[in-house]
């Protein structure tokens, strides 16, 4: 284990949470916390709670036994947290430009102010000439980066991201993580990334929280001691980044072992109560 | 970033095409309207002007009822409860579709209930409607709003029950309340089923309005077909079925057009679909 900054922005304290009525245990005996401005990965086959993770760090569940705090509090939902998912999750009735002063009038900006901003945060991920085109006429990529900067133009303390990645293809993704590399090293918010991504996590975060099924509990925290900053020092070729990658594969063969297979694991878990599909 | 082009443009060569295809269905309905008069024609000649008018004396018709206001009126009283029925179909159906598709416990409790009225023919309620508004406007508006109002009540109900619950929970994520996320996701989620239930609400409104002017006390351009009809004047009655025809398509072009605005990204999907 790592030592965390004297004041974790996020605090898990044994957390514990079941669905259907406690007959699925979802998560038993988590603690972890997240400094200021820390990147953070939750790694882990699927059904180990990764997602519900993030519902109890942005205040959407509640945990069943233990405590997790943001900044001292129990967290609600709102601006100081922002979310990215996995799908972009964009209003089609809405413009590009639309979509993120929808959050920013949640912040309390008038409706000018969220316009300029709007454009400013559609400029920093690139899509400034996209701001009044619909989502639908957005690539999945262009869609992602929307997303983000709906995410971002709120200036939250905490950006959760639950596989934002995961649905994009290699070359799209591969550009996505220089942005949020850049993105995360101009602003330094604390970033809570979920991935299923093993090298994806290993390539981005500072600390990886490995997470195994059934019920999900943490394997093992992981400090990733690379050279920064990323985006320009392409940490894949290196030694240390080998290690880590085969320290947590091994890990993970041996969760396989003690536990059911992977495929098995798979199915084990409703994604949560408010999960479509 | 490669993926900028993801606005794309149909090719020249498509649109030529398109267009072309246009063109020859605009023909062919053209040679379709011109055997429908040409068979008119002859089944005036064959089987005398009581069975079918001559297509100039229809036109003759119009031109006579058109210009001694009698059509005019006609047109005016039916609009009167058609729009009326319509507007109050629409406000009530549209309301209650929210309840019932917001509470869900609600919705699920009278869904039986909705059910059984919408199953049960219109035609059926007419004598009941009379005894209790009698033979008048009211009475028409209760029927034309009785037959529209399903419709607009079940899409409704449907559309804010099946809210995209991805996109409620990305609001509720950055803090939306209950108010915000009612409005500016929910409802605007919604707006596709609505339209469509208005659309089928106002074709409906059409049916209603007719039969409540042939079945209750005779007015509007009901009523004129009634008469017409019961003195074998079927020059009158062809001029006002048109009227009747033009109405109801005006109606759903109207309505369509509606559609394409509020709800175009809806439309956009489904095109690419």
């Amino acid at each position: 284990m790592v030592d965390v900054a004297a004041a974790p922005l996020i605090a898990l304290d044994r957390v514990g949470k079941s669905f259907k009525d406690g007959q699925v245990r979802a998560l038993d005996d988590v603690s972890f916390s997240v400094g200021p401005g820390e990147f953070v990965s939750l790694v882990g086959p699927s059904g180990c709670g990764k997602t519900t993770l993030l519902r109890l760090m942005n205040g959407l569940l509640t945990p069943d036994s233990g405590r997790v705090t943001v900044d001292g509090k129990p967290p609600q939902p709102g601006p100081d947290l922002a979310m990215v998912f996995q799908s972009a999750r964009l209003m089609p009735w809405r413009s590009v430009a639309g979509n993120i002063e929808f959050a920013l009038a949640l912040r309390g900006y008038n409706r000018r102010e969220s316009r300029d901003r709007a454009m400013a945060l559609l400029g920093s991920v690139g899509l400034r000439d996209f701001a009044e085109a619909f989502p639908h006429e957005l690539s999945g990529g262009m869609q992602q980066r929307v997303g983000l900067a709906r995410a971002l133009a709120v200036e939250p303390r905490v950006l959760l991201m639950d596989e934002p990645f995961a649905a994009l293809d290699a070359m799209t993704r591969e550009v996505l993580r220089n942005e949020l590399l850049q993105m995360w090293s101009r602003r330094r918010m604390a970033i809570v990334f979920v991935t299923h991504d093993v090298d994806e996590a290993v390539l981005l975060s500072q600390r990886i929280v490995l997470l195994k099924p059934r019920p999900g509990r943490i394997d093992e925290i992981i400090p990733v001691d690379l050279p920064e900053p990323r985006w320009q020092h392409d940490p894949r070729g290196n030694k240390e980044f080998a290690a880590i990658r085969g320290h947590i594969w091994e890990r993970i063969r041996g969760m396989q072992k003690d536990g059911a297979p992977l495929e098995e694991l798979a199915g084990a878990f409703p994604r949560g109560p408010v999960e479509n599909g | 970033m490669g993926d900028n082009n993801a606005v794309t443009m149909a090719p020249p060569a498509a649109v030529a095409r398109r267009r072309r295809e246009r063109q020859l269905r605009l023909g062919w309905q053209v040679a379709a309207l011109v055997a429908l008069v040409a068979g008119m024609y002859a089944l005036n000649a064959a089987a005398g002007k009581l069975v079918m008018p001559s297509p100039n004396d229809v036109v003759l018709a119009s031109i006579k009822m058109w210009g001694d206001g009698s059509m005019l009126t006609g047109l005016g009283q039916t609009l009167a409860v058609l729009v009326l029925g319509f507007v109050i179909s629409a406000v009530t159906g549209i309301v209650g579709g929210v309840l019932l598709g917001g509470f869900r416990r609600l919705g699920e409790i009278l869904d039986p209930f909705v059910n059984a009225i919408n199953a049960t023919p219109g035609a059926a309620f007419i004598p009941l409607i009379i005894v209790w508004f009698g033979l008048y406007t009211e009475a028409k508006v209760v029927l034309v709003w009785n037959a529209a109002f399903f419709p607009i009540l079940i899409n409704t109900t449907a559309g804010v029950a099946s809210t995209n619950r991805d996109l409620v929970e990305m609001a509720r994520a950055f803090g939306a309340s209950r108010v915000k996320l009612f409005w500016q996701v929910m409802l605007p989620d919604a707006i596709p089923s609505i339209l469509s239930g208005l659309r089928i609400g106002a074709a409906v409104s059409t049916v209603g309005t007719v039969i409540a002017e042939l079945t209750m006390a005779q007015s509007g351009l009901g009523g004129l077909l009634a008469t017409a009809g019961n003195r074998f004047q079927m020059d009158k009655y062809f001029a006002v079925v048109i009227v009747l025809m033009i109405l109801g398509t005006l109606i759903t072009i109207a309505l369509r057009f509606a559609e394409r605005r509020l709800a175009r990204w809806r439309v956009a999907l489904n095109e690419e679909r």
